[in-house]
């Protein structure tokens, strides 16, 4: 059985229909792209999926199964067991999602407290031992720190490993290095990689980056303005597509080596 | 390489901090900017590439160093000679949402630096908006608008209306593109290299993706920490480039051809703080191929083909003292 299944979903803001006709299915340890330009709708759907629509969005007709069983009649408890340890998501910029004016560990504390039963010391614990997993120097350091004093990579490892810490069958990732240096952004996406390998984490990846998309994903769902343009596996996209708005977009990629305009 | 219009000699610029801490934000760039050429600015955030441009620009003054526009030194004018200058060099800022005023109309946006210099009356404000958008391949009927009704790729094209209408030698651009969408991008890119080639103008453009910098800079300057570690002419970069931190660059690159059996490559860490710039090369604590001597010399920029200069060891540069 698929982990998520999602058909038919259409979902509106204020009434006006902004996503229509969403579907798509991912196995277990599949690694899936969102690609498409700003107001396709990519982050809508993850948003969706995670019961996360802002005021005045609703999913209005379709349906999404995760793990055989459907999302959108989740009451507040329900919802409250299943995302963390069900489901998770990063942002963009995991810095903005932290409250600046308490630290990193007391975030991550909170974050682990309200999901299990455990002295703040224990919770403590728990989040440094994620830190580390994530590969971040000095760990004890980074707990003690506000946002602010993490550079834009230190923070985007801070919220995959919150992300991370229950070992979350799906995670969500709204353009998780888009607002990264190029050498950080490798880094992360190798990361995001390896949690497949060590944990067997499936992720929803929604990026515009087309290379980030190419290099992670099995497979890719191309979107524009609120429907599915094409999906496939990476190869099919990437590079036997037939459809004209793929083409176009892949062709505006500039590669190395590639065409100059001058 | 033609007419050199704008050069930066060994500029250096620290900012003093609380506490007597200095921050070295560029240390001793030297580059040109030459007509009708771009070049191209790429490093990580926090190299100092910005602060370079805002030097440029007159909008900073250098600790030393100077930098000439067509043989007067930016850093010495006095305000009123730095306005008459500023006609010459304009600039194009990263996202257009906020570098345009939200309570003017785009006719008023792309007109405001003429007027500003007298060069045209309010009678003319029509004829000339209607031009400058042709010239930038927007509606005329857009000058009616206010910015929040255009698109972010439409808005940024407004705001390079703005910045060649005083028919500038140089236009600065700081990450002009990287808000954009891939299909905008490109649309953008394709009308500054056709601006540049019918108008000759320079362009000192800022970015850190380096595919598209790579697809029209004819020189590239890649920055690290402050200072220039290589620099070279822009279609060379993929094959010919030296540097490890160049090369360590361009191992980052996410390319849509690359199939998920190529590894990326990384360099570990993050770059220092500036605050505490290690003595010898700058890229010395993350280099795979660093040496006793890297720890201890800082290299300096040295020539190794025509137009190519590399600051490493490695490739027989010399130290500085």
């Amino acid at each position: 059985m698929a982990l998520l299944e999602i058909n038919g979903l259409d979902i509106s803001y204020g009434g006006e229909l902004t996503v229509s006709g969403f579907g798509m299915t991912l196995g277990e340890g599949e690694i899936c792209s969102i690609v498409g330009e700003s107001g396709s709708g990519k982050t809508t759907v993850i948003r969706a999926v995670l019961g996360l629509l802002p005021t005045g969005g609703k999913v209005t007709s379709g349906s999404i199964l995760f793990g055989g069983r459907s999302l959108l009649t989740l009451d507040k408890k329900q919802w409250r067991e299943l995302r963390g340890r069900g489901i998770s998501m990063i942002f963009q910029d995991s810095g903005a999602m932290m409250n600046p004016t308490r630290t990193v560990g007391s975030t991550f504390v909170e974050y682990i407290r309200t999901h299990e039963d455990m002295s703040r010391k224990d919770a403590w614990a728990k989040g440094s031992e994620m830190l580390v997993k994530m590969r971040l120097p000095d760990p004890e350091r980074v707990m003690r720190a506000y946002p602010f004093q993490l550079s834009g990579g230190m923070r985007q490892r801070v919220g995959i490993a919150m992300g991370m810490t229950y070992q979350p069958k799906l995670l969500l990732a709204d353009e998780p290095t888009s607002a990264l240096d190029a050498t950080t952004q490798a880094q992360i996406v190798r990361e995001m990689g390896e949690l497949r390998e060590n944990f067997g984490t499936s992720i929803i990846m929604v990026t515009h980056d087309l290379g980030v998309a190419a290099y992670i994903s099995d497979s890719i769902i191309v979107m524009r303005s609120g429907s599915i343009v094409e999906s496939g596996d990476r190869g099919s996209i990437l590079h036997r597509t037939q459809n004209e708005y793929t083409k176009m977009l892949l062709d505006a990629v500039p590669t190395l080596g590639g065409e100059r305009y001058v | 390489m033609s007419e050199t219009i704008l050069e930066a000699r060994d500029i250096t610029r620290r900012f003093r901090l609380d506490g007597g801490r200095e921050l070295t934000a560029c240390s001793g760039v030297s580059l040109s900017l030459y007509r009708g050429k771009t070049l191209g600015l790429v490093g990580e955030s926090g190299c100092g590439k910005s602060t370079f441009m805002r030097l440029v620009m007159g909008l900073d003054k250098p600790t030393s160093g100077e930098i000439l526009f067509r043989g007067a030194d930016i850093a010495k004018m006095s305000r009123k000679e730095l306005h008459e200058t500023r006609q010459h060099i304009q600039m194009v800022f990263q996202d257009p949402s906020s570098s345009l005023n939200p309570q003017m109309k785009i006719r008023d946006i792309v007109c405001e630096p003429l007027m500003n210099y007298g060069r045209i009356k309010r009678s003319q404000k029509n004829e000339t908006a209607a031009e400058l958008l042709e010239a930038v391949e927007l509606p005329p009927e857009y000058a009616d608008r206010y910015p929040h009704s255009l698109s972010v790729g439409q808005r940024q094209r407004a705001a390079i209306a703005r910045a060649v209408a005083l028919e500038p030698d140089v236009i600065i651009m700081d990450e002009a593109t990287c808000s954009l969408d891939v299909s905008v991008q490109k649309s953008i890119i394709e009308l500054i290299t056709r601006l540049q080639r019918e108008k000759g103008i320079s362009i000192g453009f800022i970015c850190h993706n380096l595919p598209l910098v790579q697809s029209f800079a004819h020189e590239i300057a890649v920055m690290y920490l402050g200072s220039v570690v290589e620099i070279m002419p822009g279609e060379d970069i993929a094959e010919k480039s030296l540097h490890p931190y160049t090369r360590a660059l361009l191992g980052a690159v996410f390319d849509i051809n690359s199939g998920p059996g190529r590894k990326i490559e990384c360099i570990k860490g993050e770059p220092p703080s500036p605050l505490n710039i290690p003595e010898g090369c700058p890229f010395c604590d993350r280099c795979g191929e660093c040496t006793e001597r890297c720890r201890k010399e800082k290299p300096r920029l040295t020539e190794v083909s025509a137009g190519h200069k590399v600051a490493c060891h490695l490739y027989g540069g010399e130290s500085e003292i």
